[in-house]
């Protein structure tokens, strides 16, 4: 088959209007990149004998993959072997002698830029991605028509698809634009979701985080939270069906947190962050979609708490009184089955030991001062407060070992009936009323994490769901397996 | 309550008769999820809510009055 | 019109049959699961004493929590030593 050329154009572009007269006259196969009436109305005005084909799908386009329009291909046996982008005199006159074809060139200038190729335009470049990444199987989700007489969030809403508040659609272009940031097969299975043994591949996490409003390149986050959700030890199916309000509370520790715009200064835990609050929902819209679970039906909490929505803060590394995050500079995420935070103020204490004891305190009421070994719990420890223990010198160890010494109570006063209330220990475990029980079960059981603003001497506690073996453990995961 | 049920299919699936017990608090749940568990007749049986301050005797006088109920569901006379 | 990808795990519900009953008469051999809530072992005590009475062989097991679906060892145990159970009590 002899060479032949193949021109891409638009209708837009007056550079196309310059030379088409030319690539008409010479009968040059012309491909339009626009529309059918903006292509007819384009040869009209050009007085064109024949009107430029139409480049369907954009797939002409998108194999050649010009920058510009006009391009003039050279093409033998349908492979390129030459190209002309915009207006080259000399060069389309020597293509032109190479397809055999005698093109009227002489009025061109010897130079002039193309236009931009529509293929390079970023909405539909968007458009392009998705259909690519629907044919190369990396999008299997399967698509949701909401029709046009529809309101879009009330669809979703309809649909079950939502927590209670409006969600981001998540058409294919959005996800395919989120899984950009990961180089994860969006089909690698991230974990199977209970009650219904939902698989939540990348791809279906991705869905979910679009939906959740996530910013793209939180989604390696996003991918180790539901990782950790999905381990075992984390116990997900038991904490969706408990009667207690505990939900997932995500901790991000480590320099991929700031690289993302996490918040762990001020209101960390507060309303107005997008990456904190888009990360604790997206972790959630994944276990109740993927999942399956639903308020009332699998999920029985009594009351829950606004967390189960979305819980999800990071640590602060800078002025903080003990490293933060992996040693090899990493960074994790920890999952933890809490409640709601309490406060703890403590405006007075200058010395590590008398602020320690204020934290017990707030530490042996979690749940109930009198129900001991059952519970977990996670102290956030503010800035204002962290300088102390810093001054001291005092490590996060230090300060956990300190506070599981200072929870422990004698058996007396934990009994059931001391004090007036029912609860607490069965008396028939206590043989001496004096000797000490601890609050927790191993000093480990106190999660100690940092974060908050400048000022304020203040600290946090979060009260876990029940813990250890017959329960929930924190489960601590690698953004970097994930990016 | 979910993860009994879970158990409870499981055990059919391995052949076993089986039948949960719980309280009547969660009855609807309970057919709920046994439907989008694809086994809408997974057997239970429900005693009366709330059961952790029944005394002793309560408890006993529980087990006596859902014996038969739950031997029938096992397919045992 | 919007065209979204479905969020859902898309699994579409198999129907999961149950077990055969017992021939009438067969002796069978009933496992009782304490899922280990309180007040349930005051429950399958009861229980047992019942349907031993009945003539009935009764095994008492349990699974650490209930917060869990069933560990493989305890679904072996009811393997190979019973035909039936009876698992109690959610609340």
């Amino acid at each position: 088959m002899p060479a032949e050329l193949l021109a891409l154009v638009k209708h837009d572009c007056p550079v196309c209007d310059q030379i088409l007269p030319a690539l008409d006259a010479a009968g040059v196969r012309v491909v339009s990149q626009s529309t059918a009436e903006e292509t007819t109305a384009q040869a009209e005005r050009l007085g064109l004998e024949r009107v430029p084909e139409l480049d369907d799908g954009l797939v002409l386009s998108q194999r050649f993959d010009p920058d510009a329009v006009p391009t003039v291909l050279l093409l033998d046996g349908g492979e390129e072997r030459d190209r002309v982008e915009g207006i080259q005199r000399d060069r389309l006159a020597e293509v032109g002698r190479a397809a055999g074809v005698a093109l009227a060139v002489g009025d061109l200038p010897a130079h002039r830029p193309g236009c931009a190729s529509l293929t390079r335009d970023p909405v539909v470049a968007r458009r392009l991605a998705a259909q690519a990444a629907r044919r190369d199987g990396r999008l299997r989700a399967r698509t949701i028509a909401l029709g046009e007489l529809e309101d879009v969030q009330e669809a979703l809403h309809e649909r079950g698809l939502t927590d209670g508040l409006p969600v981001v659609p998540p058409t294919a272009e959005r996800v395919v634009a989120m899984l950009a940031h990961t180089s994860r097969d969006p089909q690698d299975l991230v974990g199977v979701v209970p009650p219904y043994e939902g698989r939540a591949t990348v791809e279906k996490v991705a869905v979910n985080a679009v939906m959740a409003g996530c910013p793209d390149d939180a989604l390696p986050v996003v991918l180790a939270a539901v990782e950790a959700a999905c381990q075992e030890p984390f116990a997900l199916h038991g904490l969706i069906a408990t009667t207690h309000p505990a939900g997932p509370t995500c901790i991000v520790s480590g320099p991929y947190a700031e690289r993302i715009g996490m918040a762990a200064a001020g209101n960390c835990l507060g309303q107005g962050n997008r990456a904190n609050l888009t990360i604790g929902r997206a972790l959630q819209l994944t276990v109740r979609n993927v999942g399956g679970s639903r308020p009332r039906v699998e999920d029985r909490a009594a009351h829950g708490w606004a967390g189960k929505v979305s819980s999800c803060f990071a640590e602060r590394a800078d002025d903080a009184p003990w490293p933060i995050g992996p040693l090899d500079g990493s960074t994790s995420v920890t999952l933890m089955a809490t409640e709601g935070p309490r406060l703890i103020v403590d405006q007075l204490a200058r010395e590590p030991e008398g602020l320690a004891a204020s934290f017990a305190s707030a530490l042996q009421s979690i749940a109930h001062p009198k129900l001991v070994l059952a519970f977990d719990a996670l102290l956030l420890v503010g800035p204002e407060h962290g300088r102390v223990f810093a001054q001291a010198g005092w490590s996060r160890e230090r300060l956990r070992d300190a506070l599981f010494e200072l929870t422990r109570r004698p058996a007396g006063e934990l009994a059931r009936g001391a004090g007036g209330s029912p609860e607490g220990i069965d008396p028939k475990w206590i043989s001496d009323p004096q000797m000490p029980v601890t609050k927790f079960a191993a000093p480990d059981r106190i999660v100690i994490a940092y974060a908050g603003g400048d000022a304020g001497l203040f600290s946090m506690v979060f009260g876990s769901w029940a813990s250890g073996e017959i329960g929930s453990a924190p489960v601590t995961t690698r953004v970097e397996d994930w990016t | 309550m979910s993860c009994g049920l879970h158990d409870v299919l499981s055990f059919e699936e391995a052949g076993k008769p089986a039948v949960l017990v719980a309280s009547d608090v969660f009855t609807q749940a309970a057919a709920d999820q046994a439907v989008k568990l694809g086994a809408p007749g997974v057997h239970r049986a429900f005693v009366s809510h709330p059961v952790q301050d029944r005394t002793d005797a309560e408890m006993r006088a529980m087990a006596s009055a859902i014996a038969d109920e739950l031997l029938a569901a096992l397919g045992v006379a | 019109m919007v065209e979204i990808l479905d969020p859902t795990g898309e699994r579409e519900a198999v129907e999961r049959p149950l077990a055969a009953r017992p021939p009438a008469g067969a002796p069978v051999r009933i496992a009782l699961l304490d899922i280990r809530k309180p007040r349930g072992d005051i429950f399958l005590d009861e229980l047992e004493a019942l349907l031993t009475a009945r003539g009935h062989a009764v095994l008492r097991t349990q699974k650490p929590t209930f917060t869990k679906p069933a560990p493989a060892d305890v679904r072996r145990e009811i393997a190979e030593q019973c035909d039936a159970v009876i698992e109690a009590l959610a609340d």
